[in-house]
């Protein structure tokens, strides 16, 4: 079978799930047979998204599917490793976190079918932002999650519930709506200097001709884009939706949306970061990222500190997050770049773990208010150990993996002259780590509620979490090369340089030639080993 | 009068129309003008195909009547329908005379804006071009100055409407397929929009906005 079927049966595959659920009748049918379809899901969708990217990654070229409508190159490839591996962790913790909603009476057999088919057409829908190629069908692919989500967010149906889906469905259509008339600016622009206009909408068509491109359209273009995406981004001041939905979703849902939903919306305007750039050059892109990403970055570490309902604690923390990445960008060049891919990762995976940890926290204490948790280490140790951990790692501290990521954005900033505002951005972050560490006293440590029943959560929650933990403590000690390798072409398509020029480039060969070699020598000295035996 | 003049004077309609939209009274009235506004652009097509030979847009003409002058309304007035027909007097959070302020400095402003536009296929439409600028942040006026969360679709819709006009002025010869998705994506989030209406509505017993704001900080 060849590459390009499978990038279809990639995302064939969450879409059928999705209809056969919505099929089944769910009165008739047990919670089992949902609980197999998902499962077979979302193990199928790591599966082939896993292939897909060591093929992509390891061969350098990239795929076309259905002629130019999906193309998954690098760049894409980093995001659709995110959806598979988060997609079906988060899956796979849904698991339990539905079971015992189920058991408490919070979810009937009907809002078990729904979630479990909606959870898969979110998949699909994030499937089909990361490898559209069409740039209205890329807009259309984020207007889709914004609609696949809603329901998962008003899961409960309750007033609070249907509050948040309310704004966050009005606040992401407007918003995305800034997206469209970005994206129609960029295709109709694209359609009047190309000698091929029926080729106008997809991006790898277009972008050779980005240097015929009118610079003042694509920077109004630009503008929208990045109002738009940004608004599904959380981007500082289009953020409003985002804790009231990530707080009040289910966790598993929440862990989907912050942890890869949110790099998704990043990942289209990198596109049209990438387009300005060629157009326009570097300066107003940089400077717009650079504003927003330093905003979003300062506002949120203050809302994350002001914060005592756990989840809204971390969907600020997302805001903040997604303002590195933004920041990184704004910084720019082959540091900045790769500092902001790695940010997606390695915040993607982080923060899917901390609503997990937040589902673990609300199936023990019924509430998300940090006054009333207390003493997690001794109602749930393994989950108390599990939060501590994760609030270290979310924090920046080493030896996990967004330490490295922080620190890869802080060189950026200082090699490229923003000495000042990295001064700035540290202060911010030593709230953000305050907040963190206020968190781990009070609500890690200290003595338990009396009325809380102790014994943690099943092992059907905590493997998932274990999982997490141990691919955040593996990418911050050993960053597997492969990887390394991955962020270093996806960061040459946004540079739209040669990967081997890239490679070559000062601190950026440095950083990266360092654990190359280290890589190597392992190798070698493995090698080595094994003839001596 | 040619063709473009036509499309600019159908484009000064719609700004009235949208106007309309953000003052009328009840969803039911808005539902109404949207349809009219919708005939509107169905006729901009018409008249812009006729001018610039595009055949592409004769489609458009048609999946527009279809989905904005039919479906949208449909939709809209099915889920009035749905929640029994509720007529709660809802003031706009802006005053009509400082919505129609605004609306007016708007409409000021996307005219400076386009003039720096130097695309060929702009030069004939400019005011028709600026005018769908105008109309798509009228859409977003509209969402934040109503407190009737119903009426707040339709400022999604007029923001559609907005950038659907500018893809017709700017790239007439758009492959249909292009004006589908964007259409259909459309459709699906109005659909959306009203079934999460009619569930707080069921739920929460109200369409105030105001009464949904409890979620805070």
């Amino acid at each position: 079978m060849d590459l390009s079927t499978l990038v279809i049966i990639l995302m064939a595959v969450p879409l059928c799930a999705c209809l056969l659920m919505a099929l089944i009748p769910s009165r008739a049918v047990p919670r089992s047979v949902f609980e197999t379809v998902h499962i077979l899901s979302i193990a199928s969708v790591c599966a082939l998204a896993v292939y897909l990217v060591v093929e992509v990654m390891s061969s350098g070229n990239s795929i076309n599917a259905l002629g130019l409508w999906f193309h998954m190159d690098a760049l894409g490839s980093v995001f659709v490793a995110l959806i598979g591996v988060i997609g079906c962790l988060t899956g796979f913790y849904s698991l339990a976190y539905v079971r015992h909603d189920a058991d408490c009476g919070n979810m009937n057999s009907s809002q078990i079918k729904q979630y479990y088919s909606f959870f898969s057409l979110f998949i699909f829908t994030m499937l089909l932002v990361a490898l559209s190629n069409n740039i209205i069908m890329m807009w259309a692919a984020i207007e889709a999650t914004t609609l696949s989500t809603a329901f998962l967010v008003g899961t409960y149906n309750s007033k609070l519930s249907l509050e948040a889906t309310w704004k966050y469905v009005i606040v992401c259509t407007a918003g995305v709506a800034f997206g469209l008339y970005g994206t129609v600016l960029v295709y109709a622009n694209a359609a009047d200097i190309m000698p091929d206009p029926t080729l106008a909408a997809f991006w790898t068509e277009l972008l050779p001709y980005a240097s015929q491109f009118d610079g003042f359209l694509i920077e109004i273009a630009f503008v929208f884009a990045v109002i738009g995406f940004g608004t599904k981004a959380g981007l500082f001041p289009m953020h409003t939706w985002l804790p009231d939905a990530h707080s009040e979703a289910p966790s598993p849902v929440s862990a989907l949306l912050s942890g890869v939903l949110l790099k998704c919306a990043m990942l289209v305007i990198i596109r049209f970061y990438i387009l300005t750039i060629q157009v326009d050059g570097s300066f107003f892109p940089q400077t717009l990222m650079l504003i927003v990403g330093a905003l979003s970055i300062v506002v949120a570490a203050f809302a994350v500190y002001s914060q005592d309902d756990l989840k809204r604690k971390l969907a600020y923390s997302s805001c903040e997050n997604i303002g590195v990445v933004a920041l990184c960008l704004g910084f720019g060049g082959p540091l900045g770049v790769a500092a902001a891919l790695l940010h997606c990762v390695m915040h993607g995976f982080t923060k899917a773990l901390m609503f997990c940890i937040s589902g673990n926290i609300l199936m023990k204490y019924g509430t998300r208010d940090l006054k009333k948790i207390k003493g997690v280490l001794r109602v749930a140790p393994v989950t108390g150990v599990l939060m501590a951990i994760g609030f270290i790692a979310l924090a920046g501290f080493p030896p996990f993996a967004m330490f490295l990521s922080e620190t890869l954005t802080f060189i950026a900033g200082i090699v490229d002259g923003y000495l000042w505002l990295v001064i700035i951005i540290g202060l911010a972050l030593t709230v953000v780590i305050a907040a963190f560490v206020h968190v781990i006293t009070s609500a890690v440590m200290g003595d338990a509620p009396k009325q809380i029943k102790k014994g943690d959560v099943g092992p059907l929650a905590l493997v998932p979490e274990i999982a997490m933990v141990c691919v955040i403590l593996w990418f911050g000690v050993a960053i597997p090369q492969p990887v390394l390798n991955g962020i270093e072409s996806a960061t040459a398509i946004v540079l739209q340089e040669d990967t081997d020029v890239l490679h070559n480039a000062p601190l950026f060969k440095d950083l990266f030639a360092a654990t190359e070699q280290a890589g190597n020598q392992s190798n070698a000295d493995h090698a080595s080993t094994s003839l001596e035996q | 009068m040619d063709g473009f003049t036509l499309v600019n004077a159908l484009g000064c309609l719609l700004i009235v129309s949208s106007l309309m939209i953000v003052l009328s009274q009840t969803p039911k009235k808005a539902a109404c003008i949207y349809a009219i506004q919708s005939l509107i652009l169905v006729s901009i097509f018409i008249t812009l195909g006729v001018a610039t030979s595009s055949s592409e847009l004769f489609m458009w003409s048609g999946t527009a009547f279809i989905t904005k002058v039919v479906l949208v309304p449909a939709i809209i007035l099915l889920g009035l329908k749905k929640m029994g027909n509720p007529n709660p007097k809802l003031p706009s959070l802006i005053s009509p005379v400082a919505s129609m302020v605004i609306v007016a400095a708007e409409i000021a402003l996307c005219f400076l804006a386009v003039q720096s536009i130097t695309l060929p296929t702009a030069a004939e439409v400019k005011p028709a071009l600026a005018i769908s600028l105008a109309h798509f942040f009228i859409g977003l006026t509209c969402i934040v100055s109503q407190r009737n969360i119903l009426k707040q679709v339709f400022g999604y819709c007029l923001m559609e409407n907005g950038s659907h006009l500018t893809l017709a002025l700017l790239a007439p010869t758009a492959p249909e397929l292009v004006e589908i998705g964007i259409g259909t994506d459309a459709i699906f989030a109005v659909i959306i929009m009203t079934i999460v209406v009619v569930r707080i509505y069921h739920t929460v017993h109200t369409l105030d906005s105001n009464e949904l704001m409890e979620l805070k900080g």
